[in-house]
């Protein structure tokens, strides 16, 4: 299979994990690190700050998320 | 093949990942243990593709829920402030409920935290295509965590059709791939119409 765009990847990738879960470990491994970077950086960002609910807010509404 | 090898398998027509939990997983079943007290619901969209496989970072679980009264609704939101939510949108049920009932979203993230968070969609039977997939659902199961999705034809159509993102094509080549031996071109036939009839 020559692999050119990332779809082509996606694909290889599914066909992979589909034949042998193995491939899950690096997945679980992507994810929760995403999921740390993400949580490490907002910590800092707002927690220490005395009320973290208004400055995520302020943060949100400058971000259009709400 | 051996079953044990591989990435999911069938038993009783719940689709049964082969992998252990992640964080985010842990996250979505604690939120989910909560919402299935007080209402029905179906996870849509990004987490499908997340949790059957697809190596990608989301800030948001998207939850399908029919709309509800201002108790029902209050009941839940109480129930997630108690358990360590806190929402987006503010803190009190009454005024998060104008959200609700005008079928806008609300989010939900863990006390002291943003990301990731879990979106509550909700939808009246106005909404044709929200509506079919919500009746139909396809049960998904990794290790002890159970919880309802979309039929899969109808999830990879409807990222191909409504959403069309760079992200969504790509989830949909994921569970197009991944499922290719369970998903069923009639079941594409049947389900093409009623996605398309939200375009109209």
């Amino acid at each position: 299979m020559s692999l050119k765009t990332r779809l082509d990847y996606i694909e290889f990738y599914a066909c992979k994990l589909k034949k042998d879960n193995s491939f899950f470990n690096q997945q679980k491994m992507l994810i929760e690190s995403q999921l740390q970077s993400s949580s490490s950086l907002f910590k800092k960002m707002f927690v220490s700050q005395r009320n973290f609910k208004n400055n995520a807010r302020k943060y949100l509404k400058g971000i259009g998320l709400i | 093949m051996q079953d044990s090898k591989k990435g999911y398998v069938i038993e009783k027509d719940t689709i049964i990942i082969q992998r252990d939990l992640t964080e985010l997983d842990l996250f979505v079943k604690k939120f989910l243990n909560i919402l299935k007290k007080h209402a029905d619901y179906l996870i849509i969209s990004g987490f499908v593709s997340i949790a059957t496989g697809r190596t990608r970072g989301t800030e948001d679980v998207d939850i399908l829920v029919p709309v509800m009264h201002k108790e029902k609704f209050s009941k839940l939101f109480n129930d997630l402030s108690q358990n360590d939510f806190w929402c987006y949108q503010g803190d009190s049920p009454l005024r998060v409920y104008e959200n609700i009932k005008n079928l806008n979203s609300v989010r939900f993230a863990k006390k002291n935290e943003i990301f990731p968070n879990m979106e509550l969609v909700p939808f009246d039977q106005t909404k044709k295509a929200k509506s079919f997939e919500f009746s139909h659902p396809r049960k998904i199961k990794i290790k002890d965590f159970e919880f309802k999705i979309p039929p899969l034809e109808f999830e990879i159509l409807y990222k191909e059709i409504i959403l069309k993102g760079k992200k969504d094509m790509e989830d949909a080549r994921h569970l197009r791939t991944f499922f290719s031996e369970i998903i069923k071109k009639e079941k594409f036939n049947e389900y093409e119409p009623i996605i398309r009839s939200e375009l109209k």
